[in-house]
């Protein structure tokens, strides 16, 4: 497998006054396996964005080197999809096969579906927007394609029709893919991988698979913490009057009968990683039904 | 980008090229009975060295029938104005609508996408210019027969200026909209800067822009030839100093208490008048030097705009 987006050492500098002396992205690593899809997550301005124009080459970084294919092989849908309203979708596509070597005319029509050439962009629903501007940056036949909230001015019926579009596009072009988005939920279905992005660094990285097998949530009495048998880290705790609850990752199976053992979700698993750890705990709420749930 | 440009610029270009044609329909319609009548009253044997009498009041009426179509023609130097209309939405555009991030991202860099847009529209603009200088000159050439071509009036309206004028108009729209990122300010901002650096111009460095020929006059002799650009004009005693209009009026008070002849009196005094002006023969010149400053404004405003492009964090 050959990484085909590499930040080593990234730092960029947040734009504005305020943020002077802060830094969107530091000391950053994201590999991306080709022919698969990762689900970059995080915060607000956690960098996502950033990472993406810097990808793309519409930010400049201000340290450090970022190894990313060169932009024409790069596929690149911003976020709101901008798209030129006076243009129709034929003409659309006429730009897009104007301004690039390499162009799929054939592949972008097919991922448009049965709309019609002649329809104004200013006129196209918000899915149909979506649905133009992915054809146009899979056209170019990327080898990377870098989506940033593909889904978040969608409604779900849009949102599940554009991820369709989206794997037999990617289906076609083995391109590998990166989704920025804030709500994993919605893309984890499609994604091989999730990493976590917070505060400018990656958190957590691998498949949802591994992910989700490496996690336990620990529920016993209250105790002074010791070293747990197939625990490899502490990475959350949360005190509720008399009760304990962990968010450990771990390396080995638990067998320790004083902690009752329950899996985590997806959404669960990223939030706690999320949550600044000094934070009060909240309390837990009087339903809780079903799956335990870190965040109620 | 050819393609993209004109899809993008359409009504920009075609609102241009409407001007020039609408331009162009109205000189020829009101320049008929001008060049008739200087043909009729045959007035290039008034022009010097001729010396066919009467020519004085023929030339003042031809001169006061039509002097609202020279008045009209002045405002023309506002036309090449116009293209910063067209310059500074190239890139404010853009911004407004976030567009930049689909046409930065295609498979030709920021760089040469601006490049092509700007040397484009660049090309259109100043050929539908260069119509405007050219049908200006056609349409004042009766006026300027009589009165010359190198004062403001004309200058700024005619010939190889006009094009360049409007380059640069173009070219600071461009970078004013990469500066303010919004259309109405870069179009305001390039606007001020526009008529800041013709006024600057052209009342600092044109009348220098070679040296002017100075002549004394004494008494009421005529002022240079009628066609040449009178830059100054003041009366000096006989070691040259500069007379205050105070004193001249008191001379000529004095004068025509004693009734002598005014001028006659001014000359006895040994009062000349100093003269400086640049000869009309030197239109042309003046014309490669000025069109050359305002390329040369033209192409740095593109420099800039291209250095702070790859800065501009996007």
């Amino acid at each position: 497998m050959t990484a085909a987006l590499e930040a080593h050492g990234v730092g960029k500098r947040r734009v504005g006054k305020r943020h002077r002396r802060e830094w969107a992205l530091r000391d950053l690593t994201l590999d991306v396996p080709e022919g698969s899809v990762v689900g970059l997550t995080g915060p607000n301005s956690s960098g996502k964005s950033t990472l993406l124009g810097l990808a793309v080459g519409l930010l400049q970084p201000d340290e450090g080197t970022l190894h990313a294919p060169p932009v024409s092989d790069i596929g690149y849908v911003a976020q709101d999809a901008p798209l030129y309203r006076s243009f129709t979708v034929g003409e659309m596509l006429d730009f897009a096969r104007e301004l690039n070597v390499r162009w799929d005319q054939r592949l972008a029509l097919e991922l448009l579906g049965s709309r019609s050439l002649e329809t104004k962009v200013s006129s196209l629903s918000p899915g149909g927007r979506s649905r133009l501007a992915l054809a146009l940056a899979l056209g170019k036949r990327p080898k990377l394609l870098l989506l940033d909230e593909p889904l978040a001015a969608l409604d779900r019926l849009a949102g599940r029709e554009l991820l369709q579009v989206l794997m037999d596009g990617v289906a076609q072009t083995e391109a590998a893919v990166v989704i920025a988005t804030r709500v994993v939920t919605d893309i984890e279905r499609v994604c091989d991988r999730i990493a976590l992005l917070c505060d400018g660094a990656i958190r957590l990285e691998g498949t949802v698979e591994e992910l989700l097998a490496n996690h336990r949530l620990l529920t016993g009495a209250r105790r002074p913490l010791g070293r747990i048998r197939g625990v490899e880290e502490i990475v959350r705790e949360r005190h509720s009057g008399r009760m304990l609850t962990l968010l450990v990752r771990t390396d080995g199976p638990i067998v320790d009968p004083t902690w009752s053992v329950d899996e985590i979700g997806l959404e669960d698993l990223l939030l706690a990683y999320m949550a600044p750890e000094e934070l009060p705990a909240p309390q837990p709420p009087s339903d809780l039904r079903g799956r335990l749930r870190w965040h109620g | 980008m050819a393609w993209v440009t004109w899809r993008q610029h359409r009504p920009q270009l075609l609102a241009a090229a409407g001007l020039v044609l609408a331009f162009a329909a109205a000189a020829v319609a009101t320049s008929l009975p001008v060049h008739d009548a200087y043909h009729r009253q045959a007035l290039s044997s008034c022009l010097p060295p001729s010396t066919r009498p009467g020519c004085d009041l023929l030339v003042a009426h031809f001169r006061s029938e039509f002097a609202w179509i020279a008045r009209v023609g002045r405002y023309l130097f506002l036309l090449p104005g116009l293209a910063l209309l067209v310059g500074a939405p190239l890139l404010a555009r853009e911004f407004e609508h976030g567009t930049f991030r689909l046409a930065w991202t295609q498979g030709v860099s920021r760089r040469r996408w601006l490049l092509s847009k700007t040397l484009l529209l660049g090309a259109a603009i100043v050929v539908a210019a260069a119509i405007v200088g050219a049908v200006a000159m056609w349409w004042r050439a009766p006026f300027d027969h009589v009165d010359g071509r190198i004062r403001p009036a004309s200058f700024d309206v005619e010939g190889l200026v006009v094009p360049a004028y409007a380059f640069y108009a173009l070219a600071l729209g461009v970078l004013a909209g990469l500066v303010f990122r919004r259309t109405l300010a870069a179009i305001s901002a390039a606007a001020l800067a526009f008529v800041a650096t013709r006024i600057g111009i052209e009342t600092l460095l044109r009348p220098h822009y070679l040296a002017p020929l100075h002549r004394a006059v004494i008494g009421s002799a005529p002022v240079p030839r009628t066609g040449d650009w009178l830059l100054t004009d003041t009366l000096v005693d006989g070691v040259g100093r500069r007379i205050t209009t105070a004193r001249e009026d008191l001379a000529v008070l004095h004068a025509q208490h004693a009734n002598i002849d005014a001028q006659q009196y001014l000359a006895s005094l040994g009062w000349r008048r100093l003269i400086t002006f640049q000869p009309a023969d030197r239109f042309w010149t003046f014309q490669a030097i000025e069109m050359g400053i305002f390329v040369t404004l033209g192409v740095l405003a593109i420099a800039a705009a291209l250095v702070l492009l790859r800065r501009r964090p996007a």
